[in-house]
């Protein structure tokens, strides 16, 4: 019995070292419903990062481009690429909403690596990227199927349900589970891999405090930057989806 | 910290409860163990041991006094009552942070889409625009090129073909004027010489008579000497 309490000592001195924290949030009550402040505080962090850098970079769009406006260039060049590869030539509409789903996951999910959130003190829960909650996640991915049902409907019209019997009436039942599917892989994908990725780091920075999580860390740095990839171009692939002619 | 494991409020802020109701709420000796293995491991020169042994090592070595502050604690507060006042993860907290993170994005994305993606897309196509402009311009400007090294080729043919017109028509005319100036010359020479022999044979003539003349006297004077006293 000697054991466990001893072990309950060691398990608490490493984690009042790390202050690992998942599922404990800071709660604001606005009108009778909860929010998740925490959440909302790091994605407005997250959202002046993004028009604070965008407006300082092409406030004044230059013929010859330097430093912040090529940056952005080259980022809004990559968004179109993207969406031209995945969404055809009709892509010029969906930029914005592709974009602005990359960069938001992006910058929140490298927010959550880089910025140092744990020097300010909540009350309960603590500050992490946004793209930690599973709130946002299904919001995002809630977001991605309206924008492919509106591509797709204001495209063909009523004519874009005879996609699910095609190309057999038998795959009715699979067409249809597939618009609960996709939500729930894209929220559950990103919500996942950026939870693991941050307990990952938690737990091996409370194991061995030094040089050995840094790798771990440059992994989730490229985790970040692949997830966010992923969603992207998996919305602009729903949407060109809903959008190309049945054959 | 260690007061807050036995507090019996239901809030609690100790980080090692929360994570063990997050991580091991049902079986709370598993990831303890795992983190003693690894302590002792690390303890141990990175070599790690069997569980059994690590334990009873562990057991062994821990001074009296943590083990009697740890069975106080175990006794004041049992495992399952502290499992009970743990607070519930709640991973899966469906709130009104959805909405608004959904309006957040709407937001974000008009604000994008007014001051980067439509602003600066519409520059960078302008300039796309324009640059593909300036090229086909230059490329206009290599056909006058063209035009002008052809009017330039054109210039210089007709120049060489009027040079060498010219130049033939002056060694036909200067030829022509050496050919009369020969034959003027010829002329004369034939007339003087046609007039000389004229002269030579009148002379000739003149001097054969001359010569008749005295020939006769001549001959007087030779017969008077050859026949004397005839």
């Amino acid at each position: 019995m000697n054991v466990i309490p001893c072990s309950i000592k060691t398990l608490k001195g490493l984690y009042d070292i790390s202050g690992v924290e998942v599922g404990q949030h800071f709660y604001w009550q606005i009108g009778g419903l909860q929010v998740h402040a925490q959440v909302l505080i790091t994605s407005w962090v997250v959202i002046a990062i993004l028009l604070g850098s965008v407006i300082l970079a092409v406030r004044n769009p230059q013929t010859i481009p330097t430093g912040g406006q090529n940056f952005f260039e080259y980022v809004l060049e990559f968004i179109r690429d993207l969406s031209k590869t995945q969404i055809g030539e009709e892509y010029g509409p969906w930029v914005p909403f592709i974009g602005t789903m990359f960069l938001f996951i992006f910058v929140s999910n490298w927010s959550g690596a880089l910025l140092p959130w744990k020097i300010i003190q909540l009350p309960h829960g603590e500050l992490a990227a946004p793209t930690n909650d599973i709130n946002t996640t299904v919001a995002l991915a809630l977001l991605t199927s309206v924008a492919y049902f509106y591509a797709g409907l204001s495209k063909k019209g009523l004519g874009y349900f005879g996609k699910y019997i095609q190309p057999t009436p038998i795959l009715l039942p699979i067409n249809i589970l597939e618009d609960f599917t996709k939500p729930l892989s894209l929220s559950f994908r990103l919500f996942g891999n950026i939870l693991a990725d941050e307990l990952v780091v938690v737990v091996l920075v409370s194991l061995v405090p030094s040089v050995v999580p840094i790798p771990v860390m440059f992994l989730g740095l490229f985790t970040s930057g692949i997830q966010a990839l992923i969603f992207a171009t998996l919305a602009a692939a729903y949407i060109g989806e809903s959008m190309e002619g049945h054959h | 910290m260690s007061s807050t494991v036995m507090a019996s409020a239901p809030s609690f802020t100790s980080t090692s409860q929360q994570f063990l109701s997050r991580v091991a709420p049902s079986c709370p000796i598993r990831l303890p163990t795992v983190s003693v293995i690894a302590r002792a491991a690390h303890e141990n020169g990175g070599k790690p041991r069997l569980p059994s042994r690590l334990l009873k090592r562990l057991a062994l070595s821990s001074r009296p006094a943590a083990i009697a502050a740890a069975a106080a604690m175990v006794a004041a507060s049992p495992l399952p009552a502290l499992a009970e006042q743990m607070e519930k993860a709640a991973l899966f907290d469906f709130n009104l942070t959805l909405p608004a993170i959904a309006i957040e994005f709407l937001l974000l994305m008009v604000a994008l889409d007014k001051i980067y993606f439509t602003p600066l897309g519409k520059f960078m196509d302008e300039r796309d625009a324009a640059i593909r402009g300036k090229l086909s311009d230059v490329k206009d400007t290599s056909g006058e090129v063209k035009e002008l090294e052809d009017q330039a080729a054109a210039v210089m043919k007709a120049a060489r073909a009027e040079i060498s017109a010219a130049l033939n028509q002056m060694k036909k005319e200067s030829s022509a004027e050496l050919e009369q100036k020969l034959a003027e010359g010829r002329n004369r020479v034939e007339a003087e010489l046609a007039e000389a022999l004229q002269n030579l044979e009148r002379q000739k003539e003149e001097t054969i008579k001359a010569l008749d003349s005295q020939i006769a006297a001549l001959s007087d004077e030779i017969v008077k000497k050859v026949l004397p006293t005839v």
